[in-house]
């Protein structure tokens, strides 16, 4: 049996009397990809945050690599990239100068080549001197992707991969997503809609309310959603 | 590069390319001294001295407030401060590069002041304003490591730029006083010996609260 790499054992997270997680259990593992699907303030980035350890579980236990998510070595912690909806960069470096800020601390082999290799990955090699603070909402995305992935993690965390990103983008994306998990990175993805991550292969959960719902079909999901839709407009 | 220099850099570089804080500690010196100046209108000798020695701390209180208070939010735009948390980067490096980066603004800004001092209280650049150094350096460490680590607790907080100067100003009190004591002795042309316990004192506060930093920073940043 291979082991998870992430993994959430009976996971809960309360903002005072509010429960915004509750009992979510959930494992991925290697060269594998979960998606967890919902809409907003169904949870989705709370569990990303707990699972990557930027927050504290109240109750339940958020592992990676069979250890506390909060408690990771920093040997651990060189294997984790998380993309969060916010991008991580600085607005006042260039594209070069953040990846190479992020790849010194991930102690990357090389840390201009892989800066400039990664920047050419998310097709920005020419904007690679240019300081962020002029990017595009896009263009952050695909940077702030390559600065979860230049250390290629073995597990990877996404908040909304595909957001603000145009139909190029998101293929680059999703390219650079299953490149990751042919190598055997464990990710786990949420999203608004599951279609982009089910194509990739990822077994896809629905979070309601704090709650994990068994993996649905997709014809399933979608008739739900239409129905949420038609409650919503009516 | 090691993670520490990586931090010192970037947070020099940002401070180079933003120049806020530096136009600020300045600006802000230049304005403490200038009011102070008309406020004691010093005639020299001793009394000029210890009011030169008061306005001097007191541009340091409020630079340094600055200058720590930037070191900390540099890193709040786009949740920086949590790339760092979940990276391999150890705290206390963290810690010692953003008490690094503090000093380093706090010194310049405490070299114009000197200067400033000098030509407002109409002091001379002589050997007793070299004596200044080592009691505005050892005041400027202390008030960088202890603004670090309290900036590293209120940047948590809603109204956090209103708890740093709350929580910092009267914790520094022991470091201000034995600052202005050494300033004021090495202005006056005391004896060394009169000088050296207030400098005794500056190194102890700074000791202190080095140590409870790089201790305690790992706890209070980024909790959630």
């Amino acid at each position: 049996m291979t082991a998870a790499l992430i993994e959430a054992r009976a996971l809960g997270k309360s903002f005072g009397p509010t429960p915004v997680l509750r009992d979510v259990n959930l494992s991925v593992e290697a060269g594998r990809g979960a998606a967890v699907v919902g809409a907003n303030g169904a949870g989705k980035s709370t569990l990303i945050r707990l699972l990557a350890g930027l927050s504290a579980p109240s109750p339940g236990a958020a592992m990676l690599f069979g250890e506390p998510a909060r408690s990771l070595e920093p040997a651990l912690r060189r294997r984790v990239g998380l993309l969060s909806h916010q991008s991580f960069l600085y607005p006042n470096l260039t594209a070069r100068e953040n990846l190479e800020f992020y790849a010194t601390l991930y102690g990357v082999e090389g840390v201009r080549a892989a800066a400039i290799e990664w920047l050419e990955r998310v097709a920005l090699g020419a904007a690679a001197d240019a300081r962020v603070r002029g990017f595009s909402r896009g263009m952050e995305q695909r940077l702030a992707l390559a600065r979860a992935m230049l250390a290629r993690p073995d597990v990877l965390m996404l908040d909304e991969p595909f957001a603000a990103l145009d139909a190029d983008g998101a293929a680059l994306a999703a390219a650079l997503v299953r490149e990751a998990m042919d190598r055997g990175c464990a990710v786990l993805a949420s999203a608004h809609s599951a279609a982009a991550l089910e194509e990739l292969g990822f077994a896809v959960l629905t979070l309601s309310r704090g709650k994990l719902l068994r993996a649905e079909p997709s014809a399933m999901r979608q008739s739900a959603a239409r129905a949420s839709l038609a409650r919503q407009v009516s | 590069m090691n993670s520490f220099t990586a931090v010192l850099r970037k947070d020099l570089l940002l401070e180079v390319r933003g120049g806020q804080s530096t136009v600020a500690l300045g600006a802000l010196s230049l304005l403490v001294l200038v009011v102070l100046v008309f406020a004691f209108n010093p005639g020299g000798g001793e009394q000029g001295a210890e009011a030169a020695a008061g306005a001097l701390w007191v541009a340091l209180v409020f630079s340094g407030m600055l200058g720590a208070t930037r070191a900390v939010s540099a890193e709040s735009e786009n949740g920086c401060i949590r790339a760092l948390l979940i990276s391999p980067l150890d705290r206390a490096a963290l810690y010692a590069a953003k008490l690094a980066a503090a000093f380093i603004f706090m010194a310049v800004a405490e070299a114009a002041s000197i200067v400033l001092m000098v030509l407002f209280f109409n002091l001379e650049f002589d050997a007793r304003v070299m004596r200044l150094v080592p009691a505005v350096l050892l005041g400027a460490l202390g008030f960088a490591a202890l603004a670090t680590l309290l900036a590293g607790i209120s940047s948590r907080l809603r109204g956090g730029d209103l708890v740093l100067p709350l929580l910092a100003v009267p914790m520094f009190v022991p470091a201000l006083i034995a600052g202005v004591k050494a300033s004021a002795a090495a202005l006056g042309g005391a004896p060394m010996g009169e000088f050296a316990v207030w400098l005794k004192v500056l190194v102890a506060f700074d000791v202190m609260f080095v140590a409870a930093g790089y201790l305690l920073f790992e706890y209070v940043a980024g909790e959630e």
